[in-house]
């Protein structure tokens, strides 16, 4: 056995999603000349797998559905440590909702590496926020999922992982045995990810450590990719207007007053009798 | 683990990506080492690039560069809470001389010419020290990671901690810099074009003394670019003790003075940012501009040229890296990169613009730095024009309003400043 086969999909995320365009027509996310960065907590997953990886041995593999420009931030993955990263990348892929990119992932995480261990994600996006990738990729490969992870061990020979989770709302730590392979979340406040390094970052420059696929490799459902693979229809968006105040003055004694806006309040309904 | 590469160059803005590209051209294998997450994010400036080193080094650059507008039309005012005094210069004749951009697309488009040079272009790495070997630089050290080279160009701008972290430039000291704050707002091309008297490809650039800076040593700034304006303030900081409020808050008085306010009237801020900027020359420069196996180019050299109305860095930090290189080139051709062999650099800076005009101006920042200059002279002016246009009946002849408005200024402080200003300047 030679160590974990661990799988890191991350985003190519929007900085600043107050200064992104929507289309008029399709509603959908404008990203053409949007400068892009890896998604914050992607770093905290790969921190997870990487540390797995030093204790266990084996191999880390990033692999992100993006734009051609998303080979930057893949360059960063192997800067932290990642062996190699893929990205996959076509026309085809474009304009994809979660569950189109989900399956993307799913499958050429299937395709590329049959047998790898663990799937490791971010807990959510810091542009969306939807945390559905990981569960929906699960759902895909029919693998158990567990998130909010904090930690693992791993019993190589019987391909069994404990992973210990925190549920942040209860304060309280959770351990689960499960076979490998399966998915799992990472906890955003856990696993600081480490610098990147000089000679890595090099590397990966150098050596082209990160690879392009298309879907003439991939060869996935055309029904199932892309915007053709996604169920999502953004109706409508609207600018949320603002409420009209009143803009009320009461002046006189401060009992008086106290009475007057307790009345107002009550008859608009905002607090009972 | 041991990479080794023919030149390291440290840091990616104008200085180290004109020299790695000038390098990676003639078939060096070229490492820049940036610690911004992409190069040009750690960039600051005032606003505007004056072309003439373009035209030797990047024809292409009229149709290439992201030039935001070319300047026609500079401004220079004297500014008091309430009023301001302003020379304004405008030529009909649209040359190509100086031009706006945003500083940082200015250095991706410069990353793009050398990266497909050939250079390797690594960035969100920050270079620790120099590896120095009996005396030589022999390569870089980042983290615990080292990567070596023949020789390395030391391109890290003005907060030098690689040189100083390395033993070869002290500590910057307070008068040698000023700190730069800056904004940059968003208002129409129309808006632009009204409120500034532009058509559509030309701009202008506009220094402020006196209230902006609370009338101490240093200015504010404004350049138009096509859909935004930069406006910033930058102060000596030899002075900063001196200041009764902070620096962000200064930008924002100066902002929210009732002659900008109009000028920036429904905008909406789209970044700011601060920086240090070097004022003093050459006098800012490291003890020795070359060494066994390195060069100093750009800002951490102190090449930037600033004579209170004119500010010029970009176009010092290309030229002196285009000369790093040659110099490279010629030591390659000796077969060796020591202090001798590299001294080249030296002399083909001497030879150029760069040390030529910064050494005609070497005294220029002992005259800037003076507080007069900010406070009773940019008084002065204003309250001297306010008499002489106010109509009260009371004669006033343009000789005695000066006599009467020059304040704590004695006549021999006018004919000193005067001629001290007109020798350096």
């Amino acid at each position: 056995m030679g160590g974990l086969t661990i799988i890191v999909p991350v985003k190519a995320a929007v900085p600043n999603v107050t200064a992104v365009r929507l289309d008029p027509v399709t509603h959908n996310l404008v990203r053409e000349g949007v400068p892009l960065m890896l998604n914050p907590y992607d770093r905290n997953a790969l921190e997870f797998a990487l540390r797995l990886k030093d204790k266990y041995g084996g191999k880390v593999i990033t692999i992100s559905m993006a734009p051609p420009s998303g080979k930057d931030f893949l360059e960063s993955t192997i800067g932290m440590g990642a062996d190699e990263a893929y990205l996959i990348t076509d026309r085809a892929f474009a304009g994809a909702d979660t569950l189109a990119t989900s399956y993307t992932i799913a499958k050429s995480v299937q395709k590329l590496f049959p047998d790898f261990d663990l799937l490791v994600f971010g807990e959510e996006t810091t542009d969306s926020t939807t945390a559905h990738m990981p569960a929906q990729v699960a759902s895909w490969l029919n693998l158990p999922y567990v998130y909010y992870a904090v930690d693992a061990e791993v019993k190589l020979e019987d391909r069994l992982i404990l992973v210990t989770r925190y549920l942040e709302d209860e304060g309280v730590y959770e351990t689960y045995e499960y076979k490998m392979p399966i998915i799992v979340s990472v906890y955003k406040n856990s696993n600081p990810p480490r610098d990147v390094s000089l000679v890595r970052k090099v590397e990966a420059k150098i050596n082209g450590l990160v690879k392009s696929i298309d879907n003439n490799a991939l060869k996935l459902e055309r029904e199932c990719i892309g915007l053709r693979g996604s169920p999502t229809i953004v109706a409508k968006i609207e600018d949320a207007k603002p409420i009209e105040r009143k803009k009320q003055i009461f002046k006189g004694d401060p009992k008086e007053a106290a009475k007057w806006l307790l009345d107002n309040l009550i008859k608009e309904g905002v607090v009972k009798p | 683990m041991g990479l080794k590469f023919d030149v390291t160059v440290v840091g990616a803005g104008p200085a180290g990506l004109t020299a790695a590209q000038q390098l990676a051209s003639k078939g060096f294998k070229v490492l820049v080492i940036e610690r911004g997450k992409k190069p040009g994010s750690k960039n600051v400036f005032g606003g505007r690039i004056y072309a003439h080193v373009l035209d030797k080094l990047y024809p292409e650059y009229v149709k290439e560069a992201p030039v935001e507008r070319w300047v026609r039309r500079e401004r220079i005012t004297m500014m008091t809470e309430d009023s301001w005094t302003t020379l304004d210069f405008e030529t009909t004749k649209v040359e190509h001389r100086s031009f706006t951009a945003y500083l940082t697309n200015f250095v991706e488009w410069l990353d793009k010419k050398a990266e497909s040079a050939g250079a390797v272009v690594v960035s969100e790495v920050p270079v620790d020290k120099l590896i120095i070997k009996d005396g030589k630089v022999v390569g870089v050290r980042a983290g615990n990671d080292e990567i070596y080279s023949d020789v390395t160009i030391i391109a890290e701008g003005i907060n030098r901690l690689v040189l100083e972290r390395s033993g070869l430039a002290p500590k910057l000291s307070p008068e040698l810099v000023a700190l730069g704050v800056k904004e940059v707002i968003k208002l129409s091309r129309e808006e632009i074009n009204e409120r500034f008297n532009l058509d559509d490809d030309e701009g202008m650039a506009w220094v402020l003394a006196g209230y902006p800076t609370h009338y101490l040593p240093g200015g504010a700034f404004i350049y138009t670019n096509k859909e935004a304006i930069t406006l910033g303030i930058v102060l000596y900081l030899s002075y900063g003790y001196q200041l009764d409020i902070p620096i962000n808050e200064l930008i924002e008085e100066f902002r929210l003075h009732p002659m900008i306010k109009r000028i920036v009237k429904g905008g909406q801020l789209l970044e700011y940012s601060a920086h240090l900027t070097p004022v003093a020359g050459v006098n800012a420069s490291p003890p020795s501009l070359y060494g066994d196996g390195y060069l100093v180019t750009g800002d951490a050299a102190g090449f930037l040229l600033h004579l209170g109305i004119i500010i010029r860095g970009v176009d010092f930090a290309m030229e002196s890296g285009r000369l790093a290189a040659e110099a490279v080139v010629k030591a390659h051709d000796s077969g060796k990169y020591d202090k001798e062999s590299l001294s080249i650099y030296g002399k083909l800076l001497e030879e150029s613009f760069v040390l030529r005009e910064l050494k005609t101006f070497r005294n220029a920042h002992k005259v800037l730095i003076e507080p007069r200059l900010y406070s009773d002279y940019v008084r002065m002016i204003n309250t001297m024009l306010k008499r002489y246009f106010e109509v009260d009946g009371t004669p006033r002849k343009l000789g005695s309003t000066l006599l009467e408005t020059k304040g704590n200024l004695t006549l021999l402080d006018l004919a000193k400043d005067a001629i001290r200003v007109v020798m350096n300047l």
